[in-house]
């Protein structure tokens, strides 16, 4: 799998890369600000690029306005945006570039190495991980609206753990109970978002979109 | 100051009433000339001195209000009323002598003169002036609000301090002993390295947790990121409560008053998540007329008070080191509305 790393701090650029290169990653291009990064994704295939939201020039939120861009440019392009710390506001401005292959974590996370690495994996894959954090901010709003107010609290659980990219089997370890159980849940969860018929992880992607939209702040 | 100034406009108006002045000296020393000269070939009693005095009347008084007229501004009124008071008192002596200097009494009249002189004089002394008022009003504001931000600057490093020292600085030393311990025990007990590393890892996962709440008091990213609309766009998001967020600002504030008021506004929405039971807010952000304002509102049971709590209490005090000021509106049953107004001026929006 073909790997970008964007991130100015040399640091953790190579602790990045190391990691990487140690879980089979061709890591084919280490950058350290947004042109070099798109020079790069303009001239080499890349399956997945992983860039820090503070980079050079003016070390606020480059990475996340590259990662949008790069997006732009190619859609569905999978890009794993970390910072080292986590805004709803961000990650609904990453999924508005489209959902699918969107992975927004906190840089804590990659010191949980198979963790990570399953993410990566996960987005270059055209799947979602949205950091733990995000997911519990979401989870921790009252649900207002329709359809997300119809499902239940274990379900609303489910679905934030489907939001953070976590598999069905992974989920089931998590909260306990069966694959089984868990297979039903998240059927539930389909119907009752109106999800069409369709790829399962297509579907999946859908269903954390809306979850992400039902705290959406109404427009002004 | 010269009365002969030349001005952009021409000669002042006392200069030309200067060249008056001059014509009607030496008409009247004419006029007195021929008065005397007149007595002198008459003879008899001296009554030109009643004329001479008729003519030195006016031309006294004027000569007077014009030489308090070269007093300083802001001290003229004084001068001329000094010098007509002494141009008057020198008349009344000289009426008294003409009048064969018998019971004195212009001192009446010259003492009278004298009081309303020395009242006028002190008033003058004793009261400052409206401009001088003003700058020692500013400089009381400004003593207590330099005090008031230094205190709150200091009481924010140490809570800062200690916040780093019992959090992320001792989850380090604790990340250090456990690898020290692991390298210590890989020879003699390799089978409790293990569980030693995901200690030692857990921990500098705490020790970022930590951090990252410490540096989100001192600047929340976000707002470095993208500004006061923006920051409290995404501080709307974190809260249980719906917040909308409405209006928005052409450009950027200043740093400082960009953290006041983002942290003003953080305080009054963290106070209707813990005391109004409201089930909605709202935050609407200006800026009109060279004044930043933003208004924070709820739904709720009401009952908030600047005086209050310390929370609100720190808002206004933060506020007022930039000239701000805050009300609040929370009547009993609500709802509640605080409202935060800081004058400053915008930097261009970046392009």
């Amino acid at each position: 799998m073909r790997v970008v790393i964007a991130e100015d701090l040399a640091l953790l650029r190579d602790g990045l890369s190391r990691l990487l290169r140690a879980h089979d990653f061709d890591v084919v291009a280490e950058v350290a600000d947004p042109v070099a990064l798109a020079a790069v994704l303009a001239t080499q295939p890349v399956d997945v690029a992983i860039v820090d939201v503070r980079m050079p020039p003016t070390f606020t939120n480059e990475g996340l306005v590259a990662a949008i861009e790069a997006r732009a440019r190619r859609p569905g392009m999978p890009v794993m945006v970390l910072s080292q710390y986590v805004e709803q506001l961000y990650a609904r401005e990453l999924m508005l570039s489209g959902s699918e292959g969107i992975g927004y974590l906190l840089k804590d996370r990659v010191a949980d190495v198979q963790t990570f690495v399953d993410a990566v994996r996960r987005v270059a894959g055209g799947g979602t991980v949205l950091d733990p954090k995000v997911v519990a901010a979401l989870l921790s709003r009252p649900e207002r609206r329709e359809p997300l107010g119809r499902l239940t609290p274990r379900e609303r659980e489910v679905l934030g753990l489907m939001a953070e990219g976590r598999s069905n089997a992974a989920i089931a370890g998590k909260l306990f109970v069966t694959d089984k159980a868990i297979d039903k849940h998240i059927a539930n969860i389909f119907m009752k978002l109106d999800l069409p018929m369709d790829h399962d992880d297509n579907r999946r992607v859908l269903a954390v979109l809306r979850f992400l939209q039902d705290s959406a702040p109404t427009a002004p | 100051m010269s009365a002969h100034t030349r001005t952009a406009r021409g000669w002042p108006w006392y200069a030309r009433w200067h060249t008056v002045l001059r014509f009607e000296a030496f008409l009247s020393a004419a006029i007195g000339l021929a008065v005397g000269l007149g007595w002198a070939a008459g003879g008899g009693y001296f009554w030109p001195g009643w004329v001479w005095l008729a003519l030195a009347i006016p031309l006294g008084l004027q000569a007077a209000v014009r030489w308090g007229l070269r007093a300083p501004k802001g001290q003229r009124f004084l001068a001329v009323h000094t010098s007509v008071s002494f141009a008057l008192g020198v008349m009344l002596l000289f009426i008294w002598l003409l009048g064969g200097a018998r019971y004195f009494w212009p001192v009446w009249p010259i003492a009278s003169l004298a009081i309303v002189l020395g009242v006028h004089r002190w008033f003058v002394r004793n009261r400052p002036n409206a401009r001088e008022q003003a700058l020692a009003d500013r400089v009381g504001v400004l003593t207590r609000t330099r005090r008031g931000a230094l205190d709150v600057q200091a009481a924010e490093l140490q809570r800062i301090e200690r916040d780093l020292h019992d959090g992320a600085q001792a989850r380090l030393v604790s990340v250090a002993m456990s690898l020290g311990l692991a390298e210590s025990l890989l020879e003699t007990k390799p089978d409790l390295v293990a569980g030693l590393l995901t200690e030692a890892r857990s921990t500098a996962v705490a020790a970022l947790d930590d951090l990252r709440t410490v540096m989100q008091g001192i600047q929340p990213p976000v707002l470095a990121d993208r500004g006061l609309e923006g920051a409290i766009r995404a501080l709307a998001l974190d809260i249980a409560v719906q917040v909308t967020v409405t209006g928005g600002l052409p450009g950027r504030a200043p740093l400082p008053v960009e953290s006041a008021a983002y942290f003003t506004a953080a305080e009054c929405l963290a106070n209707v998540m813990k005391h109004s039971n409201a089930t909605s807010a709202w935050v609407d952000l200006r800026y009109e007329a060279g004044l930043l304002s933003v208004v924070v509102g709820d739904n709720g049971v009401g009952g908030a008070r600047a005086d209050g709590g310390t929370g609100l209490r720190g808002v206004a005090r933060r506020l007022e080191s930039f000239d701000g000021a805050m009300t609040v509106s929370s009547p009993a049953g609500g709802p509640t509305t605080v409202t935060m107004e800081v004058p400053c001026e915008l930097s261009s929006p970046k392009t």
